[in-house]
């Protein structure tokens, strides 16, 4: 019983960690080439929304991951593109874009299905979606190595951190970025596809709920190290996991405190990583 | 969250433009007259506001009514459409929903002539009927079901968020479940949100899991995820939420809780109709047919004739006065068991 419930908690930890993570890859890619993503989260929306609507008129689940990551993508483009061609704050060109991804799948459901609120239910991935969660570490192991030890990777760090020795050196920093965030985009799609066609069968407004803001606490606790960004949305996902076990076991302590305990601790780490390896520095900083 | 969502509505409707439909053919001298505004979800929601225009179109159709409807884009159209109904001519304008109580608020204030019903809200005005429903007597009544159809003697209740609307359906589910099955073990769970539907199937399959086998979800669109995760438990069920969801699973969704907000409406209507408007708060429950259980149309075999009958016993026993659901959790911790 208490070995069940263990391996329970522990497939909750990695259920909730994992679109998470594949914002947080996504996020850390975009940052440390120099632009701060706090789009994640409609990006993930736009993955969400542009998988179910797949989905549902292929009733291929796998064609719609593959489009959620288109639509997640664009998204990701168009920061690069205010980002950098006009230099706008990058903090508010991602909230813009956050508020349009949402508006834009809600106003898409009606336009499409005549339906506020949340899409038809579309086939889904069912128990296949497993995969898509042990894909998660391999991807961070992936994106690890790949700003480590690739020359791409090695080019977009050179972005966060001295944009004008890119240059010299001959290569474009603005597409570089352009490219990162593109590719950033495309991780968050996926996140947003994973919920709507991998783990669910439908979209939902609102359905994303704050995990793209997660993965930017997740992305600053790992120290803007793909691997780093892994452990923290895993420690988001047990803290989650844990608050829905004791949830009712402790009967005079209300429902509130529970929920609100994954935020508080992620707080926590937050104030506690601060300080410490900073940021990119470029990261924010319009070239 | 909510604001975000809210933001962007206001971007959505700026982009439909304004689609406050007015077919205004006129109404006969002396004909009964009825306004509705409806909230953010608007015509199609397959819930609430579909719901409530249902009553009206019944309105139309037996008490002969002129009908008009104002849709909200977004929460900044609800008084100038609440505002533009309010001419005098409308022998009652229905707000529809809580999310609208503030703006209500403000316009009755400003129009004290005319008459107002808001549903699922109450607003402390003298123009203002404030229609609310009894979701314990139907919850209770869902938490009988369950305890009879159980296999486990482990059942579930699953909230969208700790609020006073939702401990209503806690504890008339509790209460229920304590009337067939006085030592039966009822888990409860919050998600936290009505929108997070992958959280809402995540606490699913924790409940399921633990040996939960039948779990009441009061979680708006967070209780698809639900009825999505009970899929894979081929013992288990779920009992769906205000509007009629048995069909979204056919045979795993037990019944569903519905309230019927067409019912309270047409009544409403009615009274005006019979020169005995309603005043004041009204409390709608199983009595008015306002609050009531699906017709198992996929489940009756599952639940059996027995039980049914029961089920029926328990529905007579409340409308009697003999059984009260308790709607907080401090009257559930004093409520005793009626014997039938």
């Amino acid at each position: 019983m208490t070995l069940a419930l263990l391996i329970g908690v522990v497939w909750l930890t990695f259920v909730k960690a994992t679109p998470m993570i594949y914002a947080a890859l996504g996020g850390t890619l975009s940052e440390r080439s120099g632009v701060i993503n706090i789009g994640l989260e409609g990006m993930m929306t736009a993955g969400a929304f542009s998988a179910a609507v797949a989905t549902y008129y292929t009733g291929q689940p796998l064609f719609g991951l593959l489009i959620g990551i288109i639509g997640g993508a664009i998204v990701g483009w168009l920061l690069g593109f205010l980002a950098t061609r006009f230099k706008v704050d990058q903090i508010v060109a991602g909230t813009g874009l956050n508020i349009l991804c949402l508006g834009g799948a809600a106003y898409g459901l009606m336009l499409l299905f005549n339906q506020p609120g949340a899409s038809p239910q579309v086939h889904s991935m069912g128990e296949n979606y497993r995969y898509l969660v042990w894909l998660a570490p391999v991807a961070a192991v992936g994106m690890q190595w790949f700003l480590s030890a690739t020359p791409w990777g090695l080019r977009i760090r050179a972005c966060g951190e001295n944009p004008k020795a890119v240059a010299a050196a001959g290569l474009n920093p603005l597409a570089l970025r352009v490219m990162a965030v593109t590719m950033s985009g495309a991780f968050a799609g996926f996140a947003g596809a994973f919920l709507s066609v991998g783990e669910l069968n439908l979209y939902s407004d609102g359905m994303t709920a704050g995990r793209g803001f997660i993965a930017l606490a997740a992305i600053i606790f790992g120290r803007w190290n793909p691997l780093g960004a892994f452990a923290a949305c895993l420690l988001f996902g047990l803290l989650q996991a844990l608050q829905i076990q004791l949830q009712g076991h402790i009967s005079w302590l209300p429902t509130d405190v529970f929920e609100a305990l994954p935020y508080v601790a992620a707080l926590i780490a937050l104030v506690g990583a601060a300080g410490r390896k900073a940021a990119p520095v470029a990261d924010g900083v319009p070239y | 969250m909510r604001r975000l969502v809210l933001l962007a509505l206001v971007a959505t409707a700026v982009l439909l433009g304004p689609v406050a439909c007015t077919r205004r053919v006129g109404p006969h001298p002396g004909q009964l007259e009825l306004g509705m505004v409806t909230d953010i979800g608007g015509l199609g929601d397959k819930s609430f506001n579909d719901s409530a225009y249902r009553g009206l179109l019944a309105a139309r159709k037996s008490l002969g009514a002129y009908i008009q409807v104002l849709q909200s884009r977004s929460a900044a159209d609800y008084q100038p459409n609440l505002i533009a109904l309010s001419s005098g001519h409308f022998n009652m304008v229905y707000a529809i929903g809580f999310l609208m109580s503030r703006d209500l608020d403000d316009v009755a204030k400003g129009n004290p002539q005319q008459h107002y019903a808001i549903v699922d809200a109450v607003v402390d005005e003298p123009n203002v009927l404030s229609v609310t429903f009894k979701e314990q007597d139907g919850s209770f009544l869902a938490g009988a079901l369950a305890a009879m159809v159980s296999k486990t003697h482990r059942i579930a209740f699953m909230g969208g968020q700790d609020i006073p609307l939702l401990r209503k359906f806690e504890a008339g589910y509790i209460a229920g479940a304590r009337e067939i099955d006085p030592s039966i073990h009822v888990d409860v769970k919050y998600i936290g949100s009505f929108e997070d539907v992958a959280a809402g199937k995540e606490i699913a399959g924790v409940l399921y899991n633990s040996g939960d086998d039948i779990i009441y979800a009061a979680a708006g669109k967070a209780g698809l995820g639900v009825m999505d995760e009970v899929k894979n438990h081929r013992h288990d069920f779920v009992i769906g939420v205000d509007s009629n969801q048995d069909s979204l699973v056919p045979g795993k969704v037990l019944t569903s809780m519905v309230k019927r907000v067409d019912v309270a409406v047409f009544d409403v209507a009615r009274a005006i109709q019979l020169h005995q408007p309603l005043q004041g708060h009204l409390e709608l429950g199983l009595k008015d047919g306002a609050i009531s259980l699906t017709n198992f149309a996929y489940t009756k075999h599952e639940i059996g004739k027995a039980n049914l009958a029961r089920l029926a016993a328990i529905k007579r026993a409340i409308i009697d006065g003999r059984i009260v659901p308790p709607d907080t959790r401090e009257a559930l911790s004093t409520f005793k068991t009626v014997p039938l």
